[in-house]
């Protein structure tokens, strides 16, 4: 009986010995991450991981200008939709678990966290491209950072940024979870340090031109945006300055038709940087919640109310965005499915510089009389003579409207938010048009502080 | 009784060397142990043939049969005995009564056992208990049968999950399904498309019986896998005899177990129109009695609203009112099952075969189930030392399948439009949004198609050896191919395909799974005394997992669906995924004297899932048992005819994790079509199986000589190492990370009685009662952690440690302020202060989704032809949080569709109500709160079935051998104080370890009755 018992052992163990082998098995969807950082190719794929991480819905895929407009409503837009996380933000009264809000704060470190791993590969880079990668990786971190303290903390311009809480300041990849994971939160001003830091590194590494990616101009562009923020207004003229430069020296210019300067296909001559939309990669929340059913979004979720109309000149050719479907008036727009998000248009530079021209009283490129002026003549309007400040940025209230840009301008302007439905008026540094810091965060890190008016 | 696979092998080998030899007269005399008074129509048959003869008045028979037969005697209520002819020509026999469960085989890992030598604790019910319960999967069948084996069932929408929790919940992210295993083979129970059940592939009448795997002395020879209890599926095999055929016909109607209330046209006009007035008089407008305030009020919006809304009817008129709810519902719905068997076999070959039909036709609409299905079973034996056999199972499911429950195209979502809606325009077209305040999804019904179909291959083969007398050697090597497909089709008028003329997407998914178990088995009795059994062997197994899908849209016309259309293919992609386990297991079991049992156990796996630091576990467990009743103290008691008691103590894991959790990876993403990597999952080359630690104690019993019979148990679960995704800072770029850490505790106790309270001759009534009680315990998190917050802003469930997995936390809702109709909630966790403020108010743990107490109660009556059997179950003490309240319960805080009850909505400063002032938009009181929870607890009468079996002497000219009628009814009876469609509920897009006790718009579960007829020839 042994000898059967042996027999079949050993046959067994025979066959079956190379079972053990099948226990070590490689995923068919993913790469190791010692991989996915070891040579040139691999670098640069994760640098385009990164960019995808930014053109999420959270971020620049259309919740960013959704959030503008939603907290910047002041009885001119209304939101009509189901969901609560856009309802919340419109009726700047935020729940701390706002999903939306949580969704941004994570996707926008997921971003940083890819970049700072790019930053830290840049030697496996080939020599000839490392400038750009660099440059890319600090252009989109740069470029979090700005959206994120713009809106979970108060302005630049309210009270001591030296003292006022930002958000966290994480510049190096996370390869494992350790005590430094759990980071507190930096000033308003260290965290404008760094992006301009971040921008100016990135403007200098960059080429002029990097296809639909982050080039030299766009980089201007958002350090304009940083500027304004800051009231830097020589700083901020000279980087619009330098992004119209570049852009119309490589034949971007603005659209002869205004409305012909959305919905397009690609980039348009006008889109300094707009995120790359298509059928493989649809997403798209501006058109989504500002469209309808029969262009295939959600039934309307956005109205634009009388009280906006009368923030135009009559004539405006601007006037022709608004049409009614599903009993309301709506902007075209965000009208057409699979269609660019913009980001930053030509418009926007010379909005800039005009104003910071004006505030400074320099006619650094061009006097803000004729930006403005360029800017009224596309859309059918009387060239003006005498310009006022409040005209400036009345002008450019209507230009960029409903493009997300409205509460940032309020905030930094020193204005207010009139509520839509109640008498409330919510000033530039109310701390209701602040985000909370998500509840998931407070509670997975212990040394995070909550915004005021949010509990704790 | 049925004979089980075990005692069909038995025969298989001893009763091989079958002689013809010749027959004689038998006689005698059957009496009853219970009052010794003879007992007339027993059944004697000869085993293995289907002649036999029935007991006269006086207990008497007459039978023609050879001394090497045996005599099986059968009547309800009493236990089969056998006797072996041999040279008797008088064989008197006494009925024991059939409560007495000692003697039955239970089907164990890699062997089977009588249980009176269990030392373990194993739930078992037989195919036949729930042989024709009109329902898609053997899961549900299962609902209240098993003692500590929770059953709950997502909706009553057709093919989707159904959640088994046995004795509790294990694991927090990992898996917490039992492992299922039919015939030996580990079978493939998720990992389908879409929430589709894999398991809804099997055709339960071919099951002999199901073993439901408890405790560790049980469960540890399935080691990594067995923390979750591990079911045992054993299909049904021939017998040798004439051959059997059986032919069953079902047919039923069905229906929801409950509809809610909702508003119509004139109270929606009301409660909205006053949503928007009470806007406006807190503005300090009246565009009521200041006509001058009208325009841009809120009035004025709602009214331009309910223009919309109307369509071509006026609202002012309430010209319209339609009853969406209605609309959700099948009229039609109803079951059909048709099935055909055939068993027998001669000396040498066995074989069952069987092939049946189910069909269900869902109570929402677009919702229906079939499956066509095949069996063959054959053991053959080669010679007195080799048998062989395979199993072989094939079945087709096709499942007309829904929306998840939070999609605008799931059925039920149809109660958000407004009553003053119309169904159709004026022209028949059905209305869409922006008429209809949201997706009307009755427009799927008639230009979609989204149909789930399933080809599942469910077989094995194995050879078993007889080395010598007492070792004998098996192999088994088992397949099961899965082989899933969905078609989706959604027309140009659909909310998907509206923009796009059409959307479609194709997905396939094949899982092939093999595994192969080789083990010995060595018996032997030492001195008479000693019993022992070995059982030593290795199990293989691997699964790999192939998908693709591709995703199309621009069709030239709603008529042509397939992908072939598409002008543009707008996705597509395939995967791979693959595990492997390798393991080697043994066990012995050892009797002393028939009264002293000990068992022991081990098994060591290793998996691809493990971590390169970790990749084997051991797995141990042991058990013992003493049957006191055999003592020569309690021996022949009537009174306590049965006392044993035992215990166990053991190590299981659970490794249903994902399949490379332990690596740190980077995955593929892309932008503007350019491929690009990003950083998918954080490193962890520690990562290992979850350990559960149980020790058992029980007792079981009989008295008044086993007519009442019993088993308590205790039990206590200590999980560690949880295999938990830890919420780490996301500003370090990712959320969670998987770490085993924490520990939870299940323990409880389970009670099983069965009495047989009358045994008469024409009228019997058996009764079984199981209830279990489980209390779960998150001991311990990460270090320093003390919560898993809910991670949704609507819902509750969370995570908290001291607390039951999956507790609801939030603002404690505090009913309305009689002075201004603000809904409040409580300030502090004190209860004694309140705030209208939903930020400020104090976060607590406000209600349980798990239950305390579950069981139920089966009665089994015949009467002279008549039979009958109804199961209660129930569920106790545990919560719903209805999530759509916040939709449908908000007091008209959007355009929404009310149920009634909001009604009672507070109108005048000094209104009593929990129902707060309508304000539109402003979400008074519609947040995740408290406000939406109501007790869950419910009892159902779950199966009623009523049978006739005709006389056996109007059959017999028929040259029938059974035929027999019955009605059944399943869900007849629902109490519960849950407002909802229905307390049996799981909202399925949501369903998971932590997010339980649900409801979102979830279907409510369908009421059936059917009637039927099965005939044996």
């Amino acid at each position: 009986m042994k000898k059967y018992i042996i027999i079949a052992i050993l046959g067994l163990s025979t066959v079956f010995s190379s079972c053990n082998d099948e226990l070590f098995l490689t995923p068919f969807q993913s790469i190791d991450q010692s991989i996915a950082l070891s040579n040139d190719a691999n670098v640069k794929s994760v640098l385009i991981g990164a960019y995808a991480e930014t053109r999420d819905v959270d971020l620049y895929g259309g919740r960013l200008q959704l959030y503008g407009e939603m907290l910047g409503a002041n009885g001119e837009v209304r939101w009509e939709g189901t969901f609560n996380q856009p309802r919340e933000i419109f009726n700047k009264s935020i729940f701390v678990n706002n999903s939306f809000i949580e969704g941004t704060w994570a996707a926008a470190y997921r971003a940083i966290n890819i970049s700072n791993n790019v930053l830290d590969a840049l030697e496996v880079v080939n020599e000839e491209d490392r400038d750009r990668v660099r440059g890319e990786a600090l252009f989109l971190r740069g470029s979090m950072y700005f959206e994120l303290i713009k809106l979970y903390a108060l302005p630049y311009v309210a009270g001591n940024p030296a003292s006022n809480l930002g958000v966290p300041l994480v510049l190096t990849p996370t390869r494992e979870i350790n005590e430094e994971s759990f980071v507190s939160r930096n000033t308003v001003e260290e965290i404008y340090t760094q992006i301009l830091s971040d921008l100016t590194q990135a403007e200098s590494l960059l080429p002029a031109s990097n296809s639909f990616l982050a080039n030299s101009y766009v980089t201007a562009g958002q350090l304009s945006r940083v500027y304004l923020q800051m009231e830097r207004f020589g700083d901020a003229r000279d980087a619009a300055n330098r992004a119209i430069t570049l852009a119309t020296g490589l034949q971007k210019t603005l659209i002869f038709n205004y409305m012909d300067a959305f919905n397009t296909e690609g980039n348009s001559a006008e889109d300094l940087y707009a995120i790359q939309v298509n059928t493989q990669d649809p997403a798209n929340d501006m058109f989504l919640f500002y469209s309808l059913p029969e262009f295939g979004a959600r039934g309307g979720d956005v109205a634009i109310l009388a009280n906006h109309l009368t923030q135009y000149e009559t004539g405006d050719s601007r006037l022709d965005q608004f049409f009614t479907a599903a009993g309301e008036l709506r902007t075209a727009k965000w009208r057409d499915q699979f269609r660019n998000v913009k980001v930053m248009r030509l418009a926007e530079m010379y909005l800039t510089r005009a104003e910071a021209n004006f505030r400074e009283s320099t006619a650094i490129g061009d006097t803000p009389l004729n930006d403005i002026n360029l800017i009224r003549a596309r859309v059918n309007l009387p060239a003006k003579t005498t310009l006022t400040l409040a005209e400036i940025l009345q002008e450019r209230k209507v230009e960029l409207a409903h493009e997300g840009h409205i509460i940032h301008d309020v905030k930094r302007t020193r204005g207010s938010i009139n509520d839509n439905t109640g008498t409330d008026v919510f000033a530039f540094d109310s701390p209701r048009m602040v985000f909370p810091i998500p509840q998931r965060e407070m509670d997975a890190n212990p040394n995070l502080v909550q915004n005021p008016g949010y509990g704790n | 009784m049925t004979k089980n696979l075990l005692s069909a092998l038995l025969c298989f080998f001893f009763l091989g060397s079958i002689a013809n030899a010749q027959t004689k007269t038998v006689t005698g005399t059957v009496i009853s142990v219970e009052d010794n008074l003879p007992l007339p129509g027993v059944n004697v048959i000869i085993k293995g043939t289907t002649s036999g003869a029935v007991t006269d008045l006086d207990g008497n028979y007459t039978i023609q049969a050879a001394s090497d037969q045996t005599l099986v005697y059968s009547f309800v209520g009493f236990e089969s005995q056998e006797a072996l002819v041999g040279n008797r020509s008088v064989i008197d026999i006494t009925m024991q009564l059939d409560a007495k469960t000692l003697g039955e085989v239970v089907v164990v890992g890699f062997g089977s056992m009588t249980k009176g030598d269990l030392t373990g604790n194993i739930a078992s019910i037989k195919g036949a208990e729930i042989a024709n319960i009109p329902v898609p999967n053997f899961q549900e069948a299962l609902q209240g049968r098993l003692a500590g084996v929770f059953v709950e069932s997502s909706s009553g929408k057709l093919g989707e999950g159904v959640k088994i929790r046995v004795r509790g919940t294990t694991s927090i992210s990992g898996g917490n399904e039992p492992l299922y295993i039919i015939d030996g083979l580990p079978i493939t129970s998720g990992g389908a498309i879409g929430l589709f059940n894999p398991l809804a592939d099997i055709n339960f009448n071919d099951i002999e019986s199901f073993e439901v795997l408890k405790d560790a002395s049980a469960a540890a020879i399935y080691g990594a896998r067995a923390a979750n209890g591990v079911v045992l599926i054993t299909t049904k095999s021939g017998s040798k005899g004439k051959t059997k055929f059986n032919v069953g016909i079902q047919r039923g109607v069905s229906s929801p177990t409950r509809k809610r209330e909702f508003l119509n046209s004139s109270e929606f006009v009301e409660l909205m129109r006053e949503a928007g007035y009470n806007n406006d008089l807190r503005n300090g407008l009246d565009p009521i009695n200041n006509p001058a305030d009208f325009e841009d009020s809120d009035l004025e919006f709602v009214e331009s609203r309910l223009d919309r809304y109307s369509g071509w009817s006026d609202w002012r008129t309430l010209e319209t009112d339609t009853d969406w709810q209605e609309q959700a519902f099948n009229p039609d719905a109803g079951v059909t099952n048709v099935n055909f068997s055939a068993s027998g076999g001669d000396e040498k070959t066995k074989f069952y075969f069987s092939t049946a039909y189910d069909k269900q036709d869902g109570i929402l609409i677009r919702n229906d189930f079939e499956r066509i299905s095949v069996r063959l079973n054959l053991d053959h034996q080669v010679n007195e030392r080799f048998t062989l056999g395979a199993n072989l199972g094939v079945s087709r499911t096709r499942n007309n399948r829904l929306a998840d429950d939070n999609q605008f195209n799931n059925p039920i979502q149809l109660v958000a439009l407004a009553p003053i809606t119309p169904i159709r325009d004026l022209e028949g077209q059905l209305y869409d949004r922006p008429t209809a305040t949201y997706y009307n999804n009755l427009i799927d019904s008639e230009n979609a198609q989204w149909l789930n179909t399933s080809f599942r291959n469910i077989s094995n083969i194995y050879g078993e050896y007889k080395l010598t007398e007492k070792l004998k050697f098996r192999s088994e090597f088992g397949v099961d191919v899965m082989n899933q497909n969905e078609e989706q089709f959604f027309g140009s008028r659909t909310n998907l395909g509206l923009s796009t003329n059409g959307f479609a997407r194709s997905r396939w998914l094949r899982i092939f799974n093999y595994n192969t178990n080789n083990y010995f088995t060595y018996t032997n009795t030492f001195a008479e005394k000693h019993n022992l059994e070995v059982v030593g062997g290795m199990q293989f197994q691997k699964s790999e997992d192939n998908f693709t899908s591709v995703e199309g849209q621009e069709f030239p016309l709603d008529e042509l669906r397939t992908l072939a259309s598409a002008a543009e293919i707008t996705g597509g992609t395939s995967t791979f995924t693959n595990f492997t386990f390798l393991s080697y297991f043994a066990r012995a079991n050892y009797r002393f004297a028939g009264k002293y049992l000990a068992t022991i156990s081990g098994r060591i796996d290793g998996s691809s899932r493990f971590g390169d630091n970790n990749k084997y576990g051991f797995f141990p467990a042991a058990s013992l048992g003493w049957i006191l009743s055999e003592e020569s103290f309690l021996k022949g008691n009537d009174a306590l005819s049965l006392l044993k008691l035992r215990a166990s103590y053991g190590l299981t894991g659970n490794a249903e994790i994902g399949n490379f959790d332990h690596l740190g990876l980077y995955g593929p993403v892309s932008y503007a079509l350019l491929p690009g990597l990003r950083p998918s999952q954080i490193p962890n080359p520690n990562l290992n199986w979850e350990k559960t630690a149980q020790f058992n104690v029980g007792v079981e019993f009989g008295i008044f000589r086993d007519r009442i019979t019993g088993e308590i148990d205790y039990y206590n679960k200590d999980t560690r190492d949880l295999l938990l995704n830890v919420p780490v800072p996301a500003t370090s770029g990712f959320a969670v990370q998987r770490q085993n850490i924490g520990r939870m505790q299940n323990y409880g106790f389970e009670l099983i009685l069965n009495g047989a309270i009358v045994t008469k001759q024409d009228f019997s009534w058996n009764a079984t009662l199981n209830l279990a009680r489980n209390v779960n315990t998150v001991k311990e998190l990460a270090p320093g952690q003390t919560s898993i917050p809910p991670s949704s802003s609507r819902f509750l469930n969370g995570i908290f440690v001291g607390e039951p997995i999956g507790v609801f936390y939030g603002p404690k809702y505090a009913g309305v302020d009689p002075a201004n109709g603000d809904a409040l909630y409580y300030l502090n966790e004190e209860l004694t202060e309140t705030t209208n403020s939903y930020n400020d108010a104090a976060r607590m743990v406000v209600g349980d989704p798990n239950p305390r107490f579950f069981g139920g109660i089966t009665n089994n009556f015949t009467f002279g032809n008549f039979d009958a059997s109804f199961l209660f179950q129930g569920v106790f003490g545990n919560e719903i949080f209805d999530g759509g309240g916040g939709f449908f319960a908000a007091n008209g805080d959007w355009f929404d569709n009310s149920t009634r009850d909001q009604m009672a909505r507070w109108q005048n400063p000094g209104d009593v109500t929990m129902i707060p002032q309508a304000r539109l938009g402003e979400c008074n009181g519609c947040q995740a709160s408290s406000r939406y929870l109501s007790d869950g607890s419910y009892v159902r009468l779950r199966t009623l079935t009523i049978g006739y079996t005709l006389p056996s002497t109007l059959l017999s000219k028929m040259r029938i051998a059974t035929a027999r009628f019955f009605f059944t009814g399943q869900n007849l009876l629902t109490f519960t104080k849950y407002a909802g469609w229905d307390p049996e509920v799981n909202a399925d897009y949501l369903a998971s370890n932590v997010f339980q006790g649900n409801d979102f718009y979830s279907a409510p579960q369908a009421r059936i009755l059917s009637l039927g007829l099965n005939v044996g020839f």
